[in-house]
């Protein structure tokens, strides 16, 4: 593909993308998943291969473009497992190191957080992280410190760097040779499940509903700024792409539950988001039919909802119809499972209901699986040109990039762990330009601050 | 409803700890304990299927019902052994290591008075075949929280048919990617949509 192809076809999709989530008319459906686990696999390589060499990845990804032109993003952060090795981190379970080569990564849910540190974390949550959860889930910080232990911080940094290139070149080269926008960039956690996921636990956490209910609420509302941050330090500059968050627990709360505790903190953060210029990408996974009607308070066209396989995708339409888009819909165990002809003619029915009128991404339960059957994928993509168009003669155009940094009142500043004014006045002020030492000072502690807050997720 | 199983069934968990160290000292057998306190789990259960708890109320009362049986195990040693309703084989399969289903599950099974034969997480078909040889077990359960085990679910099936066993067990599949048409390419017997309704399977299987 030449370069000017390589623009249109990257114009074409993006804009296609963009206005499916703003509500706005465009051509046809997106086939727009965040999480194209059939692509990362698609060449025949192992999950090993994909997590450790990103050539292999991208090779994998290359003859899936070659094969489904019709595919509209491809995602870019993944998780990369040299990082996940220079410290020891044992919140996954990663293929080639602890699962065989063949099996997808799996999350491992522990408590790494006690019930009687939630004052302290609460107080400095950032200092808590390197003090108390890091050296609980990376094994190379878990003694007194030694050599090995700062060099394996190092070699985090180093790590995250080297991923950062990565991921910097994949960017460049899925734009430039083949035309393809991502379908997020940056993430972040609602603060519940920042809290629930790796800090309490998914057990512990549901019995502090009941035992600790102040503490929950409290440490929800200082991981507001803690999670914006986060999202804010590796969202797209030029704001193109919706900033990604996975949500976890809500499935398992009550309505009542899901609106003491869960939902003020995340409805906030995403407030800021926007705010702050960007559009957000939230996987609802499991079933969210309780909570749904709590998103119409969100605002309108900035949110992109993903329904999870046990969600129903009709309901959803109903309830965030013409406020926020929603993806999903393609039922996972039938591309796994199905037959070409039941995919056609569920796509279809898809289509002609929940995608009439727009708002809606064809996409499976917040992912395309791993073992999805090639013909039935084929199939899905054909209905979806079939029966998905809604306008031939709009050619979508990407939104103008909005590279300007957006002040958000409501966001706390940074807490950093050495802030500017503590250093220069151990130095007892400086000779010169206090402003060129001072900016990339802060630059570090905020880089520093992200790479800390990263291994929540 | 006694007043333990109505404190059970509405979460009280101080005022479930309270009648429960009152009963001990009382003297109250174990099992009449243990028996109120299904009566409640139950409850929860039913408050469950219609939709007014959801899975936090059923950890919860899991949680009480064992910190309950933590209380009177001192006094269960010097009992006889138990009347169980029937056993039940239940395992995450192979590949897969996630469990919050299946031990919420087991929680459900052992407050209605099955017992259960727990197999862990990633547990091959040989393992599954072997448990139901060695027990006797009527029912297997598999559950799953990733899609690409299907085949794996198949597999246990296929073992349990190669060993001879099919006739003797039911087997039930459950989990968040598993619906029935999983069930029907697995050759399962029965899909699970939740929890509760894996225990009501349970025990139309044990009638």
């Amino acid at each position: 593909m030449n370069p000017a192809e390589a623009k249109q076809l990257f114009e074409e999709r993006l804009g296609r993308y963009q206005a499916a989530i703003a509500l706005e008319p465009t051509d046809r459906i997106p086939i727009a998943t965040g999480s194209n686990y059939f692509a990362e696999v698609y060449s025949g390589n192992n999950h090993q291969q994909t997590i450790y060499d990103p050539e292999r990845w991208l090779q994998a990804e290359e003859a899936f473009m070659r094969d489904f032109p019709e595919v509209d993003v491809l995602r870019n952060n993944r998780i990369y497992a040299p990082l996940y090795d220079a410290v020891g981190c044992r919140t996954y379970r990663l293929p080639g190191r602890d699962l065989p080569p063949d099996t997808p990564f799996q999350f491992v849910e522990k408590e790494n957080m006690k019930a009687e540190e939630y004052d302290e974390f609460i107080d400095n949550p950032t200092r808590f992280l390197i003090q108390r959860f890091l050296p609980r889930i990376h094994e190379e910080f878990a003694g007194p410190c030694t050599a090995r232990s700062h060099l394996a911080w190092l070699k985090g940094g180093m790590a995250q760097m080297m991923m950062a290139q990565v991921m910097r070149q994949r960017t460049i080269h899925l734009e430039q040779h083949w035309g393809m926008p991502q379908p997020m960039a940056g993430f972040f956690l609602a603060p519940f499940d920042a809290l629930a996921d790796v800090l309490r636990g998914f057990q512990s956490m549901m019995l502090d509903l009941y035992r600790y209910p102040d503490k929950v609420k409290a440490a929800c509302d200082v991981l507001v700024h803690e999670m914006a941050h986060l999202a804010l330090a590796y969202a797209d500059p030029l704001k193109r792409y919706p900033i990604f968050v996975p949500t976890h627990k809500p499935m398992f709360l009550s309505p009542d539950q899901f609106d003491e505790f869960y939902w003020p903190s995340f409805k906030k953060t995403i407030e800021i988001l926007v705010a702050a210029g960007h559009t957000v990408r939230a996987y609802l996974e499991g079933d969210w039919g309780a909570h749904l009607h709590r998103l119409l308070e969100l605002p309108k066209g900035k949110v992109l909802c993903d329904i999870d396989t046990q969600g129903d995708i009709r309901r959803a339409k109903e309830v965030l119809g013409g406020h926020l888009c929603i993806a999903g819909g393609v039922q996972d165990s039938l591309l796994i499972l199905g037959t070409p002809e039941e995919v056609r003619a569920h796509v279809k029915e898809l289509c002609e209901t929940v995608g009439r009128d727009g708002g809606y991404i064809i996409s499976g339960g917040c992912n395309f699986p791993y073992t999805v059957k090639p013909q039935n994928f084929r199939a899905m993509i054909d209905a979806v040109m079939e029966y998905g168009v809604y306008d031939p003669d709009i050619k979508p155009k990407p939104k103008p990039p909005q590279p300007s940094r957006v002040p958000v009142a409501e966001l706390r500043p940074q807490q950093f762990i050495t802030p500017w004014e503590v250093k220069k006045a151990e130095w007892g002020g400086v000779k010169g330009d206090e402003e060129l030492i001072r900016r990339s000072w802060e630059q570090l502690e905020a880089m520093a601050y992200a790479w800390v807050w990263q291994w929540l997720l | 409803m006694t007043e333990l199983a109505q404190a059970l069934r509405d979460l009280d968990e101080k005022k479930v700890y309270a009648l429960v160290d009152k009963k001990i000292e009382e003297g109250t057998p174990a099992t009449s304990i243990i028996a109120e306190c299904n009566e409640g789990i139950v409850a929860v259960g039913q408050l469950f299927s219609e939709q007014k708890y959801y899975i936090s109320q059923l950890i919860f009362s899991a949680e009480i019902f064992k910190q309950v049986i933590k209380r009177i195990e001192p006094l269960l040693e010097s009992t006889a052994a138990q009347d169980h309703r029937g056993k039940v084989i239940i395992g995450t399969v192979k590949g897969d290591i996630h469990d919050i289903g299946k031990n919420l599950v087991i929680t459900l099974l052992r407050g209605a008075g099955f017992e259960v034969i727990d197999l862990g997480v990633d547990v091959p078909a040989e393992k599954f075949v072997e448990a139901a040889k060695d027990t006797g077990a009527r029912v297997v359960g598999m559950s799953a929280l990733l899609n690409f085990t299907y085949p794996e679910m198949k597999n246990v099936v296929d073992a349990l048919a190669a060993a001879g066993l099919r006739d003797q067990v039911k087997v039930i599949v459950g989990g968040a990617p598993v619906n029935e048409k999983v069930r029907d390419f697995a050759g399962a017997d029965f899909y699970a949509e939740d929890a509760v309704q894996g225990v009501n399977i349970c025990k139309e299987i044990y009638a």
